[in-house]
């Protein structure tokens, strides 16, 4: 297996421009996830990988060799489809044996290697079945085995979870990454559900109309976002717009923005405007200032929601500018309206791009 | 209130739609030769009379030769031009379905006075073959349009599909497409049947003595020899009709379940 290398793509409909200098670096073996809101292009770039766009520009290359011209049909790339796309007039069996028939295998290997993949997805005893005797999940699974059983080098996923509900999916991610690992085929996946995105990817690609914002790991992306969007995206966040200024003594930089004054002591940093992100659960919430090396804003409670395992709360500062954060809810929520302190370490904060 | 409406409306209509069959057809049984109430007594010698004597037998014959030439032929003819009206773009799809459908807005006589004329300037004069291009051209609209319905009814990522798995556009035509596509020309295939079947007035036209079709020997019956067993053509036509409505009820519920 090699890798992929996506270069400069550009995509236009007509005057429409879709993808903007698109470019990924892809190894073999990655689970990566193309994630962005509907419009974002993440399944435009799926349909150009697949075969069944062209690209306006730019070029495509599976271990050195180019691909982009090529026809879906010679590509040997699975694909799992939104709908699932099994072909209601034939058995689970010949669903999983078509790729197998149109490669002309022999009748043993195709047996085989057809209950291989169903044992793989755990759906052997329906082997005879048709497509609509099957729940949802159970057709993804078998959408999966299909697009797997010829041994593709690449794996594109188009959103193939978005007709299931909450518990299947988390259930399914789980088995994806399973199988994932087990083969090593390379995975690309594309969803707008970020949580997905950070359960199985080993990398994202953040996309936001025709760009890729940021490409990393979910731990990156959510640590150490590059842009407002990516911040914005990824899990919550409170955003506060200042600039980076000089301190009384002159060398280093805090950062002083939207009633807020973080002493950040940076020297590696230019002067000016810059965006600052606290997550909610860089935040601690107590009925007293906390104390020395900590910041504490006092605060009212507006309104809050419970979890179960923590609460969270969103809460007004003084400056009348709303922020979130998450408290301990084992011994009981704060009222709306009670007065809080909002604490956290100046270390704690994240300066965006 | 809506119930006494619905159930007389439908009544009504019933007795409007089958009455008149209901009061001919049991003269099919009449022991008598004069289509006249009351009857004389319960015969089958009519039916015998049908399927022994030579006007009324070689007919039926050539009445079932042609609509199956016009069968197969319309078929072949209006399942490709469908299947070349799907590949192209939207407006040429317009085009092309306005131009495949027209000939079933011409008028039957206007199409037999034509055909006649032109298969008569060509040599080709009247006979078998003549009759079965004239009802094919009449019959393979309905299966353009049969077989259009149904592949406009399959869903496109199943082509896709195939093709991501390596399959050919060939491949994919005879795996995926067709069967999917079955219940379209079977459809069309019973319509292009029971349209040649029953095709009286271009058959008069363009057939010879000797091919002379079932519909044709009926109403020529009707001015000459007006007997039961007119009637009993009548009956077995209307019997056949409705074993194609049983037919083609069976086929829409098999595309639907295929969904």
């Amino acid at each position: 297996m090699s890798s992929l290398e996506i270069r400069k793509i550009n995509k236009f409909y007509g005057a429409n421009q879709a993808l903007f200098d698109v470019s990924l670096s892809i190894g073999k073996g990655e689970f990566v996830t193309l994630l962005g809101p509907s419009g974002s292009g993440k399944t435009t770039l799926l349909k150009i990988l697949a075969g069944f766009e062209h690209v306006s520009d730019g070029e495509i290359t599976l271990g050195g060799r180019n691909i982009t011209e090529l026809k879906p049909e010679t590509r040997n790339f699975g694909l799992v489809f939104q709908g699932y796309a099994l072909f209601p007039h034939m058995s689970v069996r010949d669903n999983i044996a078509y790729p197998l028939k149109v490669r002309r295998k022999s009748r043993d290997e195709i047996d085989q290697r057809v209950k291989d993949m169903l044992d793989l997805v755990q759906l052997t005893r329906f082997i005879d079945r048709r497509p609509n005797e099957l729940s949802g999940g159970q057709q993804q699974r078998v959408a999966l085995a299909r697009a797997l059983v010829f041994k593709p080098e690449v794996l594109l996923l188009d959103e193939p979870m978005s007709a299931l509900d909450k518990k299947l999916r988390v259930d399914l991610q789980e088995e994806l990454r399973q199988i994932h690992h087990t083969l090593g085929t390379t995975f690309i996946n594309v969803t707008h559900d970020q949580e997905e995105a950070m359960h199985m990817s080993d990398r994202i690609a953040v996309m936001d109309h025709g760009r890729i914002e940021q490409f990393d790991s979910a731990f990156n992306l959510y640590r150490n976002p590059k842009t407002r969007f990516v911040a914005d995206f990824i899990g919550k966040s409170n955003i506060f717009n200042g600039e980076m200024v000089r301190d009384a003594v002159g060398r280093a930089l805090d950062f002083r923005g939207e009633g807020l004054e973080v002493p950040l002591g940076l020297t590696d940093r230019a002067q000016g405007k810059v965006e600052l992100m606290l997550r909610p659960e860089d935040l601690t919430i107590a009925t007293e200032p906390a104390g020395a090396g900590r910041i504490s804003l006092p605060a009212t409670v507006v309104s809050s929601t419970y979890s179960g395992d923590r609460a969270l709360y969103l809460l007004k500062l003084a400056s009348g500018r709303e922020i979130s954060a998450y408290g301990a809810a084992r011994a009981g929520i704060h009222a709306d309206g009670a007065q809080v302190y909002v604490a956290f370490a100046p270390s704690d904060v994240t300066l965006i791009g | 209130m809506s119930r006494v409406i619905y159930w007389a409306s439908l009544t009504l209509a019933f007795v409007f739609l089958v009455a008149p069959l209901l009061i001919v057809l049991p003269l099919a049984f009449n022991d008598s030769s004069f289509l006249t109430y009351p009857m004389d007594g319960f015969t089958f010698r009519w039916f015998g009379v049908f399927f022994t004597a030579p006007p009324w037998l070689d007919s039926l014959y050539n009445s079932f030769k042609v609509a199956l030439g016009t069968t197969l032929i319309a078929v072949l003819v209006g399942g490709l031009a469908a299947m070349g009206t799907m590949l192209a773009g939207k407006w040429g799809q317009r085009l092309l379905s306005a131009l495949f459908g027209s000939p079933i807005v011409i008028p039957s006589v206007v199409m037999g006075v034509a055909m006649a004329y032109a298969f008569g300037r060509m040599g080709l004069g009247s006979g078998y073959l003549s009759l079965v291009m004239a009802h094919t051209i009449l019959a393979a609209p309905l299966v353009f349009l049969s077989v259009m319905t149904s592949l406009k009814g399959l869903d496109p990522e199943l082509d896709r599909a195939a093709a991501s798995m390596g399959a050919s556009r060939w491949f994919r035509f005879h795996t995926v497409t067709l069967p999917l596509a079955m219940p379209g020309f079977a459809t069309g295939a019973l319509f292009a049947f029971i349209t040649s079947f029953d095709e009286v007035v271009v058959a008069l036209f363009l057939a010879s003595p000797q091919s002379q079709t079932l519909p044709i020997v009926l109403f020529s019956s009707l001015r000459d020899r007006l007997e039961p067993t007119i009637v009993v053509v009548a009956l077995l036509l209307s019997i056949v009709s409705f074993l194609f409505i049983l037919a083609l009820n069976h086929l829409q519920k098999r595309s639907a379940a295929a969904r």
